[in-house]
């Protein structure tokens, strides 16, 4: 795919008339605007490549066929408690532009990457949280149902002081469109000090769809950060979940899942970067693959110079249930300053015969001996979910797939 | 054997400018068992640290002083060697002349065992004390009287030191012997994955076999069962009743005191001696807490 | 303790390494990378036409290749200015196979082997001895009792004259081609000198064969290749030794090894790499192990300014193994870029892969490797194992693992840990009498521990010696 291609799509009308209806701000607009025009110059997100092989090909995809931002369509719940704001993006803009204007690309650069600038180009749906000082809030739901070829989404949280608020986001696909589609999500997170945002995400998008997601938080002072990211749908996804540890003491978790089986592929990573003293992060990911699915996984602890006093960890696990299956892995350590607990680890393995035969030998039918394993596989994700709801549905989905 | 005076002691935190230390004034001899005592951040532990020379302090005023007694060195030392003031001196060096400090949190370091560790430890020390009470001038011939590089680096070479291999296994079971300390300990890393009470027995089998003049043991009794307590405490009597040594526990509990008994119980409050006296005084401590010894301090002053 | 600090200190780097001789050459190059002077490099040696044609091939690769510079976190070869260096220089030597008695040698360069220790080792501990210096090897000699068993121990270039047919199917056809990658195909246009070995079916050659690398001048490239073929059940262990003196411009290694293990044989390889600190050091070493073979790599880098250097093992027969012991010290101005690559193409292979790398004032390490699970390598383990130490906040250590797994029955482990020297540690052992230096060289030699008893003992005497130089900073 060249730039080209998907500019004979896209005009500078289209951005205006998606901002037009949105009815939003100038600077709004100019923003869309030069995204756009950046597009020429932008590169593709980063892949890993290795003599011979690019881990995920990112240049077959043929957005020309599928990028229709005009058209687009969903079903959209937002929904959270009273003393939060939770505010579709049209709204956001009337009532907030303020928030807007001060926190917009404040954590992720619109024009970080080609995928990040079309989106910032042509979202025309998103949420905006806010969360005001000390207010304690649980079950922001936001649930999105794509009904149209594309469909870009934006989504923007902001904490202040000492508040907390737990965040479930969930995407699917709705009836209407037959063929391949393409699914872009970009989530910010700005975490006031000794703020705690949980945001989990639950992706299940039907097996035509292409999907993009860049969601990043920046932790301010004693602030935390924790993911929960379950990819399930979609048949090539590629996801990175970030973290800056901006401020002292602030921490992170990331717990990423994924089941992968036909021919579907995911690119996940997980990255943190510690800027500063008595930072904390945790990411751990657990995947299997089944019939031809294929894994990349990328993990990066990035211990910059003047991050002191930092701990960080990392687990990595995939579980290859088919040898048509393939898993790349590489967890990165970058550490820059000495005064750092570090460690990483991953594996790739097959469900262990012993344990089967033992399974088996207690009257089990294999099947059901493996679908017992390879829940239990994920138990030690599952118990790092603190959402009940998304770790009852994670749970439900991994069942219904190996049914 | 030795002296240690603490005159006027006064030290802070070095990077956080925070005063801890404010005029400590304390002698203990070789042969006397001493106790200091006080609540939580009254300054006992960096006492101890400073005393060591630990980096992480600044010595603002005051002097800590070691006097040797020549008779115990075989050889008479000439005046300017007889009194050192151990602020001058690296942490080794306070160590070679006889300055031991058992941690409160002994660290661990992987993949040297502690046999290596303790017979280099030795010698380091053996010969340390050399080049401390030899004359600058005999200073320069020393240095190549060594050669050879026979066995694998990580044993250390066999013929080096005073102390060989054979001599000082030999030395290091006895020692063990004597704490009721199991022989597998020998060949494990250093305090590498080792529960608290053995970190604990540890650090006084350290002290047996470098032989100190001075103990200064902090929080030793903290993290211990009774069977353990027991095993260490007959360690530092024997430390005391059988090589002299003079014993600065540092302790929160009155229960070890019933074990190893002191000559003298120190109270520490806010940075200072508060009060001093006999064995009585840990027990009036245990009754009463440290309120009454505030009081009386805050009068006086 | 201190009695060997201060042995060391009195067998001082000048008197050890550092030393630098007059040049005198027979042959010198001009500087570059032109079709003249591989001409004059293939002429000189009078090399058979289809070796010419290899260097010319090899030499429109590196014309064609662009520079690895977009690797995540690498070395800067940016000041690397291949056109200032001048690639060839023939000693000035009677013999040109190399000589095989030290006498026979000028003096500069028999007193160069002598205080590197070379003559000496060779009496006590090895079956044979290549000593190369500058762009040929000067000196060759191998017990007589391997000679009668079939076993070949000479240099590279005598190796095109003497053994055509063996060198012309395996030298950089299908373990190191020039197309590999941009350093290669710089090797396969100037390669000089280097060894090649042959050990014949069912024999075990019990004493390591031993190459040691010198350059003397200032500016210059070395471009040894070493080939190795072990047949079937045969066992040899090679070891290499390298070094320089420091001088102000930059000098370029970039060696070739291509490793051949038969059905059943066995070849361990050993490097202690001690190349001067303006030395750019990127080499190709590669193994194509057979049924049952099994290739180790043991390889400790303290020495250069940058290296890049992934020994690799392609695990091309049934349970054939690879193991890796990665060994990587970099102080001041260092960047050691190092791991291993292994290929498991057939079932039930098996790779280990241990890393221990250290770095202290502003040096940089990364440990950078690649373990690929070929479809239908089933029943393939492998396990990767990689440690940083790092002394102080200038310094810098990284590790990038890569893992592609396209095969389900296996059994992969990758783990990776960074610990600090705290102040608290080296306060504790200073307060038990240690000094400072010895404190911390005892928290490094403990770090290195678990895989220092894996190594032959002589190897690990040198590698303990050179930490103990780094460590005092006193390596130029």
């Amino acid at each position: 795919m060249t730039a080209a291609q998907v500019h004979e799509t896209i005009s500078e009308e289209t951005v205006r008339q998606i901002s037009d209806e949105l009815d939003e701000p100038d600077w709004l607009l100019e923003t869309r605007l030069d995204a756009l025009a950046a597009l020429d110059d932008l590169e593709m997100p980063d892949v890993i490549r290795t003599p011979g092989r690019d881990w995920t090909n990112l240049h077959a995809l043929d957005f020309e066929e599928f990028v229709d931002p005009l058209n687009a369509a969903e079903d959209k719940d937002q929904i959270g408690p009273d003393e939060v704001e939770v505010l579709p993006f049209a709204e956001a803009v009337a009532e907030r532009e303020d928030l807007l204007r001060e926190q917009f690309g404040s954590v992720i650069d619109p024009e970080e990457n080609y995928l990040v600038a079309l989106s910032t180009a042509l979202f025309s749906t998103g949420t905006v949280v806010y969360v005001p000082e000390n207010v304690d809030a649980e079950d922001v739901t936001i649930r999105t149902t794509q009904n149209s070829r594309s469909l870009f989404n934006y989504t923007l949280v902001v904490t202040e002081q000492s508040s907390s608020v737990t965040i479930l986001e969930r995407q699917d696909t709705g009836e209407s469109v037959d063929g391949e589609r393409y699914y872009s999500g970009v989530v910010e997170i700005a975490a006031g000090e000794n703020s705690h945002v949980q945001y989990g995400s639950l992706q299940d998008l039907d097996e035509e769809t292409y999907n993009y997601a860049l969601k990043r938080g920046d932790a301010a002072d004693y602030a935390t950060v924790n993911w929960v990211d379950g990819n399930l749908g979609s048949r090539l996804t590629k996801s990175s979940v970030e973290t800056n540890l901006d401020g002292e003491g602030s921490e992170t978790k990331t717990v990423g899942a994924f089941f992968g089986h036909d021919d579907q592929h995911f690119d996940i990573a997980a990255r943190v970067w510690h800027n500063t003293a008595h930072t904390t992060a945790d990411l751990v990911t657990r995947g299997v693959l089944d019939d031809e699915a294929r894994s990349v996984y990328e993990g990066v602890q990035d211990v910059g110079r003047e991050a002191w006093d930092t701990n960080s960890y990392q687990r990595e696990n995939t579980l290859m249930l088919s040898d048509e299956s393939e898993a790349d892995a590489s967890p990165k350590l970058i550490i820059n300053n000495h005064d750092t607990e570090a460690s990483h680890s991953a594996t790739v393995g097959q469900i262990d015969e012993e344990d089967m035969f033992y399974m088996t030998s207690r009257a089990l039918g294999d099947e059901t001996a493996r679908n017992m394993l390879v829940e239990g596989f994920f138990v030690p994700v599952l118990e790092e979910i603190e959402v009940e709801e998304l770790r009852d549905d994670l749970a439900a989905r991994v069942r219904e797939r190996l049914q | 054997m030795a002296t240690l005076q603490l005159n006027n002691l006064h030290a802070e935190v070095v990077e956080a400018d925070e005063k801890i230390l404010d005029g400590v004034d304390l002698t203990v001899e070789s042969g006397e068992i001493h106790a200091l005592m006080g609540p939580n951040g009254s300054g006992k532990s960096t006492t101890a640290k400073v005393i060591a020379g630990h980096p992480a302090y600044e010595v603002t005023e005051g002097e800590v002083l070691l006097e040797l007694d020549d008779e115990e060195w075989g050889e008479e030392l000439p005046e300017e060697k007889l009194t050192w003031n151990l602020l001058d001196l690296e942490p080794n060096e306070r160590a070679a002349l006889g300055v031991f400090l058992g941690f409160q949190y002994p660290a661990e370091i992987e993949g040297v065992t502690m046999v290596n560790f303790l017979r280099q430890a030795l010698n380091a020390k053996l010969e340390e004390r050399e080049e401390l009470f030899e004359d600058e001038a005999d200073a320069a011939e020393d240095e190549d009287d060594d050669a050879g590089y026979e066995t694998s680096p990580m044993e250390g070479p066999a013929d080096e030191g005073e102390v060989d291999v054979a001599e000082f296994q030999q030395i290091l079971s006895e020692k063990m012997e004597l704490l009721d300390i199991d022989e597998e300990f020998a060949q494990r890393y250093l305090n590498a994955g080792f529960s608290g009470g053995e970190k604990k027995q540890n650090e006084v089998l350290q002290a047996a076999i470098l032989e100190p003049s001075i103990a200064v043991l902090d929080e030793i009794d903290s993290g211990l069962d009774i069977d353990r307590l027991q095993d260490v405490s007959d360690g530092i009597n024997a430390l005391r009743d059988e090589q002299g040594t003079g014993i600065l526990q540092i302790t929160h509990y009155q229960r070890i005191l019933d074990y190893v008994e002191p000559d003298h119980v120190h109270v520490m409050l806010d940075g200072q001696i508060a009060k001093s006296g006999g064995p009585e005084l840990a027990e009036k401590l245990e009754d009463e807490g440290y309120d009454w010894v505030r009081d009386e301090a805050y009068e006086a002053a | 303790m201190s009695s060997e600090q201060d042995q060391l200190k009195q067998t001082n780097t000048e008197e050890r390494f550092e030393f630098k001789k007059e040049e005198r050459s027979a042959v010198r190059s001009d500087k570059g990378l032109t079709e003249e002077v591989v001409r004059l490099i293939s002429d000189d040696k009078d090399e058979p036409d289809w070796m010419l044609d290899r260097r010319l091939r090899a030499l429109e690769h590196w014309q064609e290749m662009p520079m690895p510079t977009d690797w995540p976190g690498q070395p800067d070869l940016t000041e690397l200015n291949v056109e200032e260096i001048v690639p060839y220089i023939r000693p000035d030597v009677d013999k040109r196979s190399g000589a095989d008695s030290w006498e026979d040698l000028p003096d500069e360069i028999q007193d160069t082997f002598e205080k590197l220790g070379i003559p000496d080792a060779e009496r006590e501990a090895l079956s044979g001895v290549g000593a190369q210096y500058e762009s040929e090897v000067v000196y060759q000699n191998m017990q007589e009792r391997w000679e009668e068993k079939g076993v070949v121990f000479m240099n590279m270039d005598k190796a095109v004259q003497e053994h055509p047919d063996l060198v012309k199917e395996h030298f950089m056809t299908s373990c190191v081609p020039p197309s590999d990658n941009k350093f290669a195909a710089l090797h396969g246009a100037v390669w000089s000198g280097g060894s090649f070995v042959y050990v014949p079916e069912d024999v075990t050659v019990n004493m390591p064969v031993q190459a040691y690398f010198r350059m003397n001048s200032e500016g210059m490239g070395q471009f040894e290749h070493t080939l190795i073929i072990a047949e079937p059940g045969s066992e040899v262990h090679y070891i290499e030794g390298c070094s320089a003196p420091k001088y102000g411009t930059h000098n370029l290694h970039s060696g070739g090894v291509e490793v051949f293990v038969g059905e059943d044989a066995h070849v361990q390889y050993s490097t202690v790499q001690n190349w001067s600190k303006n030395t750019f050091n990127l080499n190709t070493k590669r193994a194509i192990v057979e049924k049952g073979g099994r290739m180790e790599w043991i390889s400790g880098s303290m020495g250069s300014k940058a290296t890049m250097l992934y020994p690799c093992s392609i695990l091309k027969g049934r349970e054939a193994s690879a193991n890796n012991i990665t060994i990587a010290f970099a102080g001041e101005g260092q960047n050691i870029d190092t791991g291993a690559k292994v290929y498991h193409n057939a079932p039930n292979t098996k790779s280990t892969i241990e890393s221990k790398s250290i770095s202290k004032d502003g040096g940089r390490t990364n440990y950078r490797g690649l373990v690929h699970i070929s479809e239908g390598a089933e029943n393939s383990s492998t396990s990767v194992e990689c440690d940083a130490l790092m002394f102080d906040n200038e310094s810098t250590s990284d590790t990038m693992p890569y893992m592609e797994i396209d095969e389900s029955k296996v059994d992969v482990a990758h783990e990776a840990t960074v610990g600090k020297i705290g102040d608290e540690d080296v306060f504790y052992l200073q307060s038990r009498g240690l000094d400072d230096d010895d404190a911390k060289q005892m928290i490094v030699s403990g770090f290195i521990e678990p895989i220092t008893e894996e190594l032959p003992i002589e190897y690990a005497v040198e590698l303990n010696r050179l930490i103990e130089l780094e460590m005092e900073g006193s390596l130029g």
